[in-house]
C-alpha cells in the first residue's frame, strides 16, 4: 500500500470508530444495556435500524450490491467499539446474513436487512462448538443468536454435493429461546422446510470464509469488552483505598495488572493482524489459521481479563449493580460463539504453516 | 472419584443404614468417630427434607427453616454449642465429621449466623444475663441473627470500620452503613462492630453490639449480586439507639473477640467438598459435551483430580490438629487459597468445553447437575469472601514464611 492509501485507511478506521463511539460509548453509562437484558428481544431495534443506516450491517458487501465496501479492518475496529459499549444488537450475525444475501444477489430481502428493518439470522449450527455447516434438512439449528428478534432465516442445506440457501419466515416457525449470561437470547430452530424458499442454490463455497469472518468480528468485539473491563479495573486500582494506600501501589496488584495489559496487547496484535491479513488477500488456510489465532487468544484472554477484573474489584465486583459482571458475561456468552479457544487452536495447527526454524 | 452427591446414604447401603439407631442428643459426642459418621448419616437421610438437597442459591429464611426448626426440635441445631446451652457439646473432630456428612448429603445452609458465630461469641464473653436473654431465642428461631461487620470502604481492611457508637446516657447511638449483610432481610437481630474509641489505634477502639433491627433508624437495602441473587444487603444507622447493656464484653475488645472465633471456622473455607462436587460435575458435563475421552481434557482432568486429592490430604492434617485439641495457625491460608482456586480452575475448564452452553442463563437442559455458567459464577467470590486471597497470602507471606516488610 502507499503512504497516501495506508493514511486513508487508517482515517476511514477512525470514523468508523468515532461514529460506533457515538452509538455505543466506551466507558459510557450501562442504563442503556442494563434496561435492554432479559427483555425480548433483547436488543433495542431501533439502534439496529440506526447501525443499518450508518451502513454497518452492509459494510463489507461490495458498493455495487448496496454494501459500503469496507474492509475486515473497518469491520474490526467496529467490532471493537461495540464490545467496549456492550451493545447488544446482533450485528454480526446481521452481517453474517447480509454476505449470503450478497453472494446470492436476494436484493428483496437483502435491502431491509442492510436498512436494520428486518433481522435475518442465518440458522447454520447443528453442534455445539463447530464452525462446520453440514446443512442437514431435518436437523435442528441451534444457537441462533438475539432469534427472537429475527423476522426471517436463512437455511442452508445439503444437496448432493452442493450447498443451497433457503429463506424462511420467522413468523410461525417453530423457535424455542433461551436467556444468555449477557441478557440475550439463542434460539433453537426446528425447519420446516415446506415454509422455506431456495434463493441460491450453492453457498457453499462461501459459507466458510463467511463464518471466519463474524469468528474475527467476534474476536474483535470481545478484544474491545476486556479493554473496557481493564479500563474499570485500572481506575479501581488508582483510587481505591486500603489500608492507608491506594490499593494500585501494591506491587503484587501492577504485577497482575502488568499481565492483563501483556494479554490485552497479544490479542490486539493477533485481531488486527488478522484484519490485516484478510484486507491484503488472505484466502484458505493462510485466512483460517490468522483468524483461529485470534480467536483462540480472545477467547482465553477476554475470560481471564473479566475474572480478574472482579478479583480485582474485591467484593463490589459481585455484585450486579457493578458494570464489572456485565464484562464477565459477555465474554461468557462471545467466548465460545463461532468457535471456542480449544476449536480454534486444533483448527490453527491444521491450517497454519510451519516455521521453518 | 469424589464420592456422588446425588447418592444418597439411604440408597447405597441400605441394609447398614437400618443397623443405626440414632441415641439421644447429650450422648453423641460419646460415640466413636464410625458410629458417630453413621449416625449422622441416618439422622440425614430420615430428617432431611429431599427438595432441599443442593440448592444452586444460598436458601432464605421462609426456604429454609423448616429445616431448621427439624434441627431445633431433634436437639440438633447447635452443634458446636456446650450442652448446657442446649448445643450437643461436639469436640472439633466430631464437629468435622458432622459438617463433612452434612456438605456430602447436600445439606443447605439456615440462617445459622446465631449458632455459628453469635452464640459462641455470647457463650465465651457474654454476661449471664446475656446468655439467658439471647442463647434460647436463638435455639427457638425466634431470633435470627445477621452480622455486620464489612463497610464499602473496610473489606480487606476491616480495622479501619467508621460505623460509630456513642454513648449518650444509657444508650448507645450507632451511626453508619454495612455491607455484604448476608441475608439481612430475613434477621431481626444484627450484631455489629462498632468504632467506640476513634483515638485508638484502629484495631483497640472497636466494640461488639448487639441490635435489635426493630429499632428505628435501620434500613436494609437487599444487594444483587452476581447469581441474581440478593443473599446479601447494605444496612444503614442513622441515630440508632441501642441499650448500653447489649454491648458484649468490655468496650473495645470487640476486634479480639471477633477473631478469636473466627480461627476454628477458618478450616472450613479450605473443605475440599465445593471442589470435589464441582469435579463431579466437570466429567458430566465432559460426558454430555463428548470430551470426555479425548486426550487434552482427560490431561486437565487428571490435574484436577490429582489437586483434589492433595487438597484432602492437606485439609485431613489440619483436621488431625483440630482433633488433637489445638488450635490452627496461620498456615490454615494456605487451604482457603488453594480450594477457591482449584474450584475456579474447574469451572473455568467447564465453560472451555462447554460450547456455547458456556453463555447460557440456566442449567442446560434444565438439568442441575449441567450447570456450568451457574458454577462458574458461583466461584468468583470464593477467592474474596472471608478474607480475600491476596489477604490470605500475606498471612502465609507474613507469619508462615516470616518474611520481612
Amino acid at each position: 500500500m502507499s503512504e497516501a492509501a495506508e493514511d486513508d485507511r487508517a482515517e476511514s478506521i477512525r470514523m468508523i470508530r468515532d461514529s460506533a463511539a457515538a452509538v455505543a460509548p466506551r466507558g459510557g453509562d450501562s442504563k442503556r444495556v442494563r434496561a435492554l437484558r432479559f427483555t425480548d428481544p433483547g436488543y433495542d431495534p431501533a439502534v439496529l435500524r440506526q447501525m443499518g443506516e450508518m451502513g454497518w450491517i452492509g459494510l463489507r458487501l461490495p458498493e455495487a450490491a448496496g454494501g459500503a465496501g469496507l474492509g475486515m479492518g473497518e469491520m474490526c475496529a467496529l467490532a471493537e467499539e461495540l464490545g467496549a459499549g456492550l451493545a447488544p444488537e446482533p450485528l454480526i450475525p446481521a452481517a453474517l446474513s447480509a454476505a449470503l444475501l450478497g453472494y446470492a444477489d436476494d436484493q428483496a430481502a437483502l435491502t431491509p436487512l442492510l436498512a436494520g428493518e428486518a433481522l435475518t439470522l442465518t440458522a447454520w449450527q447443528e453442534r455445539a462448538d463447530s464452525l462446520v455447516t453440514p446443512g442437514t434438512p431435518d436437523a435442528k439449528r441451534i444457537f441462533v443468536p438475539m432469534a427472537g428478534g429475527a423476522t426471517q432465516f436463512l437455511l442452508p442445506l445439503r444437496e448432493g454435493t452442493r450447498m443451497a440457501l433457503h429463506l424462511l419466515p420467522a413468523a410461525g416457525a417453530d423457535l424455542t429461546i433461551e436467556r444468555t449470561q449477557d441478557g440475550g437470547t439463542y434460539g433453537t430452530l426446528r425447519p420446516d422446510l415446506s415454509r422455506a424458499t431456495r434463493i441460491a442454490d450453492d453457498v457453499g463455497g462461501v459459507i466458510g470464509r463467511v463464518l471466519d469472518e463474524a469468528a474475527l468480528a467476534t474476536a474483535a468485539y470481545l478484544l474491545g469488552t476486556m479493554e473496557a473491563a481493564f479500563a474499570l479495573t485500572l481506575q479501581y486500582l488508582r483510587t481505591r483505598q486500603q489500608f492507608g494506600r491506594i490499593i494500585g501501589t501494591f506491587q503484587s496488584l501492577q504485577h497482575r495488572a502488568a499481565d492483563l495489559k501483556i494479554q490485552l496487547s497479544l490479542t490486539r496484535a493477533g485481531v488486527e493482524g488478522a484484519a490485516a491479513a484478510f484486507d491484503a488477500g488472505a484466502t484458505g488456510d493462510a485466512a483460517r489459521a490468522v483468524v483461529s489465532r485470534a480467536k483462540a487468544r480472545a477467547a482465553e484472554a477476554s475470560l481471564r481479563v473479566t475474572r480478574e477484573c472482579i478479583q480485582l474489584h474485591g467484593g463490589i465486583g459481585y455484585t450486579d449493580e457493578y458494570d464489572a459482571g456485565l464484562y464477565l458475561r459477555k465474554a461468557m456468552v462471545l467466548a465460545n460463539q463461532y468457535g471456542s479457544a480449544a476449536l480454534h487452536r486444533r483448527r490453527f495447527l491444521e491450517t497454519a504453516p510451519e516455521d521453518e526454524e | 472419584m469424589p464420592r456422588q452427591l446425588s447418592t444418597s446414604p439411604s440408597e447405597t447401603g441400605s441394609d447398614a443404614m437400618n443397623a443405626v439407631t440414632i441415641p439421644r442428643p447429650q450422648d453423641l459426642n460419646g460415640l466413636d468417630d464410625e458410629s458417630f459418621r453413621a449416625v449422622v448419616r441416618r439422622f440425614l437421610a430420615e430428617n432431611y427434607p429431599p427438595e432441599l438437597r443442593n440448592p444452586p442459591k444460598r436458601l432464605h429464611w421462609s426456604e429454609n427453616k423448616v429445616w431448621y426448626h427439624k434441627l431445633a426440635e431433634k436437639g440438633w441445631l447447635c452443634p458446636g454449642w456446650p450442652q448446657e446451652y442446649g448445643g450437643l457439646g461436639l469436640s472439633p473432630g466430631k464437629l468435622i465429621i458432622l459438617t463433612e456428612e452434612y456438605e456430602r448429603h447436600g445439606v443447605a445452609r439456615t440462617n445459622d449466623h446465631g449458632i455459628i458465630m453469635l452464640g459462641p461469641l455470647v457463650i465465651k464473653y457474654g454476661t449471664e444475663a446475656q446468655k439467658q436473654r439471647f442463647l434460647p431465642k436463638i435455639l427457638t428461631g425466634e431470633h435470627i441473627w445477621c452480622q455486620g461487620y464489612s463497610e464499602p470502604n473496610s473489606g480487606s481492611d476491616l480495622a479501619s470500620l467508621r460505623t460509630e457508637a456513642v454513648l449518650d446516657g444509657d444508650h448507645y447511638v450507632v451511626n453508619g452503613q454495612k455491607t455484604w449483610t448476608t441475608l439481612a432481610s430475613d434477621a431481626n437481630w444484627i450484631f455489629l462492630l462498632v468504632r467506640t474509641d476513634k483515638q485508638a489505634k484502629k484495631q483497640e477502639g472497636i466494640s461488639f453490639l448487639l441490635v435489635d433491627m426493630k429499632t428505628p433508624g435501620i434500613t436494609v437495602k437487599p444487594i444483587i449480586n452476581l447469581e441474581m441473587h440478593d443473599e446479601f444487603c447494605e444496612t444503614f444507622f442513622d441515630n440508632v439507639r441501642v441499650p448500653r447493656e447489649n454491648l458484649v464484653g468490655q468496650p473495645n475488645k470487640g476486634w479480639d473477640m471477633a477473631k478469636a472465633l473466627l480461627s476454628f471456622e477458618r478450616i472450613f473455607l479450605g473443605s475440599p467438598r465445593q471442589s470435589a462436587y464441582a469435579l463431579a460435575r466437570l466429567k458430566q458435563l465432559a460426558e454430555t459435551m463428548g470430551v470426555a475421552e479425548e486426550p487434552a481434557f482427560r490431561d486437565r482432568y487428571a490435574q484436577l483430580r490429582l489437586d483434589l486429592d492433595d487438597l484432602k490430604a492437606l485439609y485431613g492434617r489440619f483436621v488431625e490438629v483440630l482433633k488433637q485439641g489445638r488450635s490452627l495457625g496461620p498456615d490454615v491460608s494456605m487451604l482457603k487459597v488453594f480450594q477457591s482456586e482449584l474450584f475456579q480452575r474447574i469451572t473455568d475448564t467447564m465453560l472451555e468445553i462447554a460450547g456455547e452452553n458456556a453463555g447460557l442463563l440456566e442449567p442446560i437442559g434444565g438439568n442441575l447437575n449441567l450447570n456450568p455458567t451457574g458454577q462458574y459464577i458461583q466461584a468468583r467470590p470464593t477467592s474474596i469472601y472471608g478474607g480475600t486471597n491476596e489477604i490470605q497470602r500475606n498471612i502465609i507471606a507474613k507469619n508462615v514464611l516470616e518474611l520481612p516488610g
